[in-house]
C-alpha cells in the first residue's frame, strides 16, 4: 500500500526524534556489558545452529577416506564430488528420492485443495449439521488411538506397502483447516454477499473470490505440509517394512545411519551385493544422503520464511 | 422456494433414510477387505477389498502360490482357464463398484426436490441391480473355479498322479457377500417403493436441491475420510481384549478380557519396564516444562539487539533446525560426535560420544530438542513483542525505568498470556514426547534412559509383536491425555475465562 505524504512526513519526524533521543541518552557501562554478552551469546548460538550443517557439507565434498579416518576439520579435505556421484548412481537412493518428492508434491496439493474447500464449507452457516461436523473434525486433533490400532486400521484398508498410504490419510488436516477457516472469517463478508446477490453459486464464489483471497494462508499451509511430507518417516517405517521400493528418503537415511552404528544388525531387509554395500556404507556417502534430504528444505527455506511467520501467528488464534 | 409436497413424497422421505444409510454403508464397506464378497476362495488374498479386487488384478492373484500356478494351465497349458476366471472376477467387481457409486449418487440426489428424488430412485434401483448382478456373478464364477479344480484333479488322476485341488480351494461364501446382498436389497426395495410413491413432475420443473444439502454433499467425502482415518482406528482397541498373534485373524484369537490390563501391574518385569518408561517420559516432559521459558528469554534478548542485519541472520539460522527431520539431526550429531566425528578430529579424542550412559542422556536430549526448537518457538513471542504498545515503553522511559525494568515489567507481562496457553498445552501433552527423536538416538548404552512411552509402545507393538499389551498402554495413555486436556482446559477457563481448545 502506498504511503500518503502525511504518513511519510510523520515517519521522517519520528526518525529524527529517535536519532535525537539516542544522543540524549548515553549508553551506560551496564548497557555496554549487557550488549556485549547478548551479542556474543546470539552469535555463538547462531554459529551452533549453522556449523553442523556446514560440517556435514564439508564431509560430503571430501574424499571418503578422509571422512572415515575422521580428519575433516573446518573445511573440506581433498575436494571431490565423488560421493554425490555415488548416490546419484545408486538406484535405491534415487528411487527413495523420487518417492519422497512425488508424495510431497501430490500430498501437499491434495491437502491444500481439501483444506481450502473444507475451510470454506465450515464457514457456511447454511451447511447442514455444520457445527457437528466441525467439532467431529477438530476433536480428532486431541486424541489418538495408538500406534497398533492405527497400523491395524491401515492394514485392514489395504494401505500397508501401498503408495496411497502416503497421500490419502493426509488429505484432511484439521489444524490446517482451522487456519483456513479463521482466515476466511477475517475476509469481509460483504464481498461474498454481493457476489451471492449477483447470483453466483457457492462453488463459483469459492473459485473466484475465496480461493484468490486465501492464497497467503494456502501458501503457508502448503509449506508446512510440504515440509511435513518431506520429513515424514514414521509412516514409511511402520507401513512399508515389506516394500523397500516405497521407502522415503528419511527412512532410507535412517537405515543407512543405523547400519553404521551396528553393522550387520540392520540391513533393512534389502538384498544387495557386497560391493555395493561396501561402497554405500562409507560414511561420506551416508552424509551425502543426509545432504540430499536437506537440500530441498534449504532451497524452499528463503521463500517460506515470510509465510511461516504468518502461519504461526494465525495458529495462535484459537480455532 | 417451497414445494407443495404430496403425501407420497412425504412418506418416501422416511424410506430414503434406509436407502441413504444402506448406500453409505456400501460405499464404506467396499474399502474393507473383511467385507469383500470377492473372497470366494481361500487362495484370494485376505487383504483384498471389494474395491481393490476391482482395480487390481495383481491384488487378486497375490496369494495364488503353487496351487494357482498349476491351475492356471488346466487344459494342457493351451488355455489358462483360471486366469480367465480371475479376470472375470475382476470385471464383476468393477460392475459392483460402479453399482455402489451409482447408489451413492442416488442417495445424494434424494436430498433434492421432488423431481430430483424421482431421479434418485431410478439411480438407486439401477445401482443396486448392478450390485446384485455383480454378487450373483461372483458366486457363479466361484462355482466355475470349483469345476475347474475338479477337472484338474480328474486330469491328474487320469495321468496317474494324485491331486486334491478341490479339497484345497474349498471356501465358504464370505459374509461380505451376505452383507452387500442385504444392503443392495434394502436399497432396491426402498427405491422401488419410493419410485411408486413419488408422482411425476412437470417438464417445466427443474432439478433443484437446497443449498444446505448441496454443501453437505460436497463435504461428505471428506467426512468419510475423517471417519476412516481418525475414528475407525478406535475400533482397533478391541485388540487389547484378545490373545492376538500376528498373522491369524482376530476371530480365531482367544478372548482375554482384562488379562492384559492386570498383566501390566502383576507381571514384575513388565511393571518394572513401564515404571522405567514412565520415569523417562516424565523426566523429558518435566525438563521441557522447566525450560519452557527459554523461547521467551530468546525473544526478549533478541529484541534487545538493534543491529537489523544481525537480528535477521540470527533468526534465519536459528529457525532452520526446526525444519529438518530428527533423522537428519541424528546424522548431524553423528558427524559431530561419533568416533571419527568433528569433536574427536579437532580435540584429538577417541571413542564415540553418542553412547553415553546415565541420566545425563536426558540433558543431552533436552539440548538437542532446544537446539532444534527454540528459534521457532520464539517466533510467536517475537511477534508478541512487536504487538506491545510502544507508548508503554515511552511512558516507562519518561518515568526513568531501566532497560531491565522495562523488560521485566512491560515485555514479560505482555507475553505471559501466550506463554500460559502454550504451557497448559504442554502439560496436557506430558505423556507424549513423540518417538522420532528417541528412536534415532537410541543405542544400547542410552536405551535405559531414552525409552519414553511413545517409543516403548512402538517397540512393544511393532518390534516385539506384543499387540495386546501395546494397545492396552496406548488406550491408557489416550484416556489419561484426554483427561489432562480437560483439566488444562478447565484451569484455563478458571484463570483466563477462555478455553484453549
Amino acid at each position: 500500500m502506498a504511503m500518503s505524504d502525511v504518513q511519510k512526513a510523520e515517519l521522517k519526524a519520528e526518525k529524527a526524534y529517535a536519532r535525537k533521543h539516542k544522543r540524549m541518552y548515553r549508553l551506560t557501562a551496564g548497557d555496554v556489558i549487557f550488549n556485549v554478552i547478548n551479542y556474543t551469546i546470539f552469535a555463538l548460538f547462531t554459529f551452533a545452529c549453522f556449523f553442523p550443517f556446514w560440517y556435514l557439507f564439508c564431509n560430503t565434498v571430501s574424499d571418503s577416506d578422509a571422512v572415515s579416518k575422521g580428519i575433516v576439520k573446518f573445511f573440506p579435505k581433498n575436494f571431490t564430488f565423488e560421493n554425490y556421484k555415488n548416490i546419484i548412481t545408486d538406484s535405491t537412493t534415487l528411487r527413495a528420492f523420487f518417492v519422497t518428492l512425488s508424495r510431497t508434491i501430490l500430498g501437499t496439493a491434495v491437502m491444500v485443495l481439501a483444506s481450502a474447500l473444507i475451510g470454506y464449507l465450515v464457514t457456511k452457516k447454511e451447511l447442514w449439521g455444520r457445527k457437528v461436523w466441525y467439532r467431529l473434525l477438530v476433536i480428532t486433533m486431541y486424541f489418538n488411538a495408538g500406534i497398533i490400532p492405527w497400523y491395524m486400521n491401515m492394514s485392514m484398508l489395504g494401505l500397508t506397502g501401498n503408495y496411497l498410504a502416503y497421500i490419502i490419510p493426509g488429505i484432511v488436516a484439521p489444524y490446517n483447516i482451522i487456519l483456513v477457516k479463521t482466515y476466511i472469517e477475517s475476509i469481509p463478508a460483504e464481498l461474498e454477499e454481493s457476489a451471492f446477490i449477483d447470483g453466483a453459486s457457492h462453488m463459483k464464489i469459492f473459485r473466484s473470490i475465496i480461493w484468490p483471497l486465501c492464497k497467503p494462508i494456502l501458501a503457508t499451509i502448503a509449506i508446512f505440509g510440504a515440509v511435513g511430507n518431506w520429513n515424514s518417516f514414521q509412516d514409511s517405517l511402520i507401513l512399508m517394512s515389506n516394500a523397500p521400493e516405497l521407502h522415503t528418503l528419511q527412512h532410507k537415511l535412517y537405515i543407512y545411519l543405523t547400519q553404521i552404528t551396528s553393522i550387520g544388525q540392520n540391513t533393512g531387509g534389502v538384498d544387495v551385493d557386497p560391493e555395493t554395500v561396501k561402497k554405500l556404507s562409507s560414511q561420506a556417502v551416508k552424509y551425502t544422503v543426509s545432504m540430499a534430504t536437506l537440500i530441498p528444505i534449504l532451497i524452499v527455506y528463503p521463500f517460506m520464511q515470510r509465510y511461516f511467520e504468518e502461519g504461526i501467528m494465525l495458529g495462535a488464534v484459537k480455532g | 422456494m417451497k414445494e407443495n409436497l404430496t403425501k407420497g413424497v412425504k412418506a418416501s422421505e422416511k424410506l430414503f433414510w434406509f436407502t441413504r444409510v444402506a448406500a453409505l454403508l456400501m460405499v464404506m464397506l467396499m474399502f474393507f477387505p473383511a467385507f469383500a464378497p470377492t473372497r470366494v476362495l481361500a487362495f484370494i488374498s485376505s487383504g483384498v477389498s471389494y474395491f481393490t479386487s476391482a482395480i487390481s488384478y495383481s491384488g487378486l492373484t497375490k496369494n495364488l502360490g503353487t496351487l494357482g500356478r498349476d491351475m492356471m494351465n488346466v487344459g494342457g497349458g493351451a488355455v489358462p482357464v483360471l486366469a480367465i476366471h480371475i479376470q472375470l472376477l475382476q470385471v464383476f467387481s468393477i460392475l459392483g463398484i460402479v453399482g455402489i457409486a451409482i447408489c451413492g449418487g442416488g442417495a445424494g440426489a434424494s436430498l433434492g426436490n421432488t423431481k430430483m428424488k424421482k431421479l434418485s430412485t431410478i439411480l438407486s434401483m439401477v445401482g443396486s441391480l448392478f450390485v446384485g448382478v455383480s454378487l450373483a456373478l461372483v458366486i457363479f464364477i466361484r462355482d466355475k473355479m470349483y469345476d475347474n479344480a475338479k477337472a484338474y484333479d480328474e486330469l491328474a488322476a487320469a495321468a496317474g498322479k494324485t491331486s486334491d485341488k478341490l479339497g484345497e480351494i474349498t471356501g465358504t461364501i464370505p459374509y461380505g457377500f451376505y452383507v452387500f446382498l442385504v444392503l443392495a436389497i434394502v436399497v432396491f426395495v426402498t427405491s422401488v417403493v419410493a419410485f411408486l410413491l413419488i408422482p411425476k413432475s412437470d417438464k417445466t420443473v427443474k432439478y433443484e436441491m437446497a443449498t444446505k444439502y448441496k454443501l453437505f454433499l460436497i463435504l461428505l467425502p471428506f467426512l468419510l475420510l475423517v471417519f476412516v482415518f481418525s475414528y475407525l482406528p478406535l475400533w482397533g482397541w478391541r485388540y487389547a481384549f484378545f490373545h492376538y498373534e500376528a498373522g491369524q485373524p482376530l476371530d480365531a484369537s482367544r478372548w482375554a478380557g482384562t488379562y492384559y490390563f492386570t498383566f501390566l501391574f502383576k507381571d514384575a518385569a513388565t511393571r518394572a519396564d513401564v515404571l522405567k518408561v514412565l520415569r523417562n517420559t516424565l523426566a523429558m516432559s518435566g525438563l521441557g516444562v522447566a525450560t519452557s521459558w527459554l523461547p521467551i528469554a530468546f525473544a526478549i534478548m533478541l529484541n534487545e539487539i538493534k543491529t537489523k542485519w544481525f537480528k535477521r541472520v540470527v533468526q534465519v539460522f536459528t529457525t532452520i533446525p526446526n525444519f529438518v527431520s530428527w533423522v537428519l539431526v541424528y546424522s548431524l550429531a553423528f558427524a559431530l560426535f561419533s568416533g571419527d566425528g568433528f569433536i574427536n578430529s579437532v580435540f584429538g579424542l577417541t571413542g564415540s560420544h553418542l553412547e553415553v550412559t546415565g541420566p545425563v542422556n536426558w540433558l543431552i536430549m533436552l539440548a538437542w530438542g532446544t537446539w532444534k526448537g527454540i528459534g521457532w518457538s520464539a517466533i510467536i513471542y517475537i511477534a508478541g513483542i512487536s504487538g506491545i504498545d510502544p507508548q508503554l515503553y515511552e511512558a516507562a522511559t519518561v518515568d526513568g525505568a531501566s532497560r531491565g525494568q522495562k523488560m521485566w515489567h512491560i515485555t514479560v507481562p505482555g507475553l505471559i498470556p501466550t506463554f500460559f496457553v502454550l504451557l497448559l498445552m504442554q502439560i496436557a501433552n506430558i505423556l507424549s514426547n513423540g518417538m522420532d527423536q528417541y528412536l534415532v538416538f537410541d543405542n544400547t548404552s542410552n536405551r535405559e534412559y531414552l525409552n519414553v512411552l511413545d517409543l516403548y509402545v512402538y517397540k512393544l507393538g511393532i518390534g516385539s509383536g506384543n499387540v495386546a499389551l501395546s494397545t492396552v498402554i496406548s488406550m491408557t495413555k489416550s484416556l489419561v491425555s484426554v483427561i489432562l486436556l480437560f483439566i488444562a482446559n478447565g484451569v484455563s477457563k478458571l484463570i483466563r475465562g477462555e478455553s484453549i481448545m
